[in-house]
């Protein structure tokens, strides 16, 4: 009796420890959070976290002028991107995939500049892989595909870069690296012992900020949730856009057209309905939500610069946090281009940007303006199905692949 | 296990490691065997997958002290 008891608990601890989870079973999990932090305040994003902790830096060294700064624990996408860094930190505890990998220094290099990269293209295109594209094509937004677009583009042009830097440059990215505190074996108990005291922790200390504000409660316990679910099912926009120009393989695709159907619908119906509008112009600011004016060549352009940083960082704005909490010292280097770049970026660099591109190519386009929400929805679904029907015949074919 | 070639990926995060293996195992003559050393936890999923996708051989994992040893046996 007890052993079959014991053998159920076992199943249930495997289920979500022992394997990572199907990609795409994250994907649908995401998209339902990312729906739940819409019902709270507004939608899930990666790279607000980098800015507002790029901020409260520079706030500190007392540069740029940055006093009005909100500090990390009052700021919804400061804290979110902390809880989410720690999540996946619990995450690998419990399923004892953390350890600190210190890759050669090349690799270090290249996740500096890839963060960099990716926070020059997310303040110029005004949206990253997760806000503008995972958030805003359910937020029915038209700049929303243009940076879709853009992504791809850079990930190609940046995998050719990676494959040409293997053979031109092959000892740049090798030399010495080393991993501490891996789980060894059978053994390394601790981890999932320390993982289910940093999820208590961290469970308390969200309840906490109940005194200041429940919406900042939610976004913690989200953001928690956020990073653990993207490591059990290692999620990862940037393998989705990179994985067709490399093995041609379509699960990442398939998971990001999961969550994005998910998220299309829950969008629609906040949307539709007008939820949390009770304020004067709430009904158009809750259907405009993350309906950013990057549409068409400044998504298109901002998309590219993104793309090709998140494919030579290894992770875009969010799977460089889940991989950070993992303990892969590449992708601290590519939170930490990310953080300095970021406030730099909004201050100078893409004003200026953006005060050269002709008005008309940075549109806030609303697609049910001119679409209505039926054509809205149904025009977005047509283009996941094209999306669908091309990664499994390059899957077959391999036409685009490299590898 | 008996191997013939061994591929340093230590350290490094995904991308790398797959496309290391992909140039090595272009390299290698048939039926030779790889051996992989990994420290990434993605590559557990994506070193079988792309055997399976390439017509490869996966012929299995050791865990060693924190370091993961793919073996992997060319078609």
């Amino acid at each position: 009796m007890s052993d079959s008891k014991n053998g159920a608990w076992r199943q249930l601890w495997s289920t979500f420890f022992e394997k990572s989870w199907p990609m795409w079973v994250g994907g649908i999990l995401l998209a339902t959070l990312n729906i739940c932090l819409f019902l709270v305040k507004s939608p899930w994003g990666g790279s607000g976290s980098y800015i507002n902790w790029g901020q409260n830096l520079y706030k500190l060294l007392g540069m740029f002028h940055l006093e009005g700064t909100q500090p990390i624990t009052l700021h919804l996408y400061g804290l979110l991107g902390v809880m989410t860094v720690l999540g996946a930190f619990a995450g690998a505890l419990l399923s004892r995939e953390f350890a600190i990998r210190i890759p050669p220094l090349g690799e270090m290099v290249k996740g500096l500049i890839g963060g960099i990269l990716m926070a020059l293209g997310c303040t110029i295109g005004k949206g990253c892989t997760v806000g503008g594209f995972l958030s805003g094509i359910p937020a029915l937004s038209g700049g929303a595909i243009f940076l879709a677009i853009g992504f791809a583009l850079g990930a190609f042009l940046a995998l050719r870069y990676l494959l040409w830097e293997m053979e031109k440059l092959p000892k740049f990215g090798m030399g010495k690296s080393c991993t501490l505190l891996a789980a060894k074996g059978k053994g390394g108990i601790w981890q999932p012992l320390l993982g289910v005291a940093v999820v208590a922790f961290l469970i308390i200390g969200a309840s906490l900020f109940y005194k200041t504000s429940g919406v900042l409660t939610w976004f913690a316990i989200i953001g928690l949730l956020l990073g653990l679910i993207c490591q059990r099912s290692r999620f990862c926009v940037t393998r989705s856009f990179r994985e067709p120009f490399m093995t041609g393989e379509s699960e990442a695709p398939v998971a990001i057209m999961a969550a994005l159907a998910v998220g299309l619908f829950g969008f629609t119906v906040i949307k539709y309905m007008g939820i949390n509008s009770g304020f004067p112009g709430g009904v158009r600011a809750v259907a405009t939500t993350w309906v950013n004016p990057n549409f068409w060549l400044n998504g298109l352009i901002g998309g590219t610069i993104f793309g090709i940083g998140m494919v030579i960082a290894g992770g875009c704005a969010v799977g460089t946090l889940w991989r950070m909490g993992e303990g892969q010292i590449k992708l601290w280097f590519a939170g930490l281009g990310f953080t300095l770049m970021a406030p730099i970026s909004v201050k100078f660099i893409a004003p200026w940007f953006l005060h050269i591109l002709p008005d008309s190519a940075q549109k806030a386009v609303f697609l049910p303006d001119s679409l209505n929400y039926w054509g809205a929805v149904l025009l977005l679904s047509v283009i996941l199905i094209f999306w669908y029907i091309f990664v499994k015949w390059n899957e077959r074919t391999g036409k685009f692949s490299a590898i | 296990m008996n191997f013939d070639e061994t591929l340093d990926c230590k350290g490094l995060s995904c991308p790398m490691p797959i496309l290391k293996l992909a140039k090595a195992m272009k390299a290698l003559d048939s039926g030779k065997v790889l051996e992989l050393l990994g420290t990434d936890p993605g590559s557990k999923n994506d070193i079988p997958a792309w055997c399976e996708k390439t017509g490869n051989e996966f012929l299995g994992m050791e865990d060693e002290a924190g370091v993961n040893k793919f073996y992997i046996k060319k078609a």
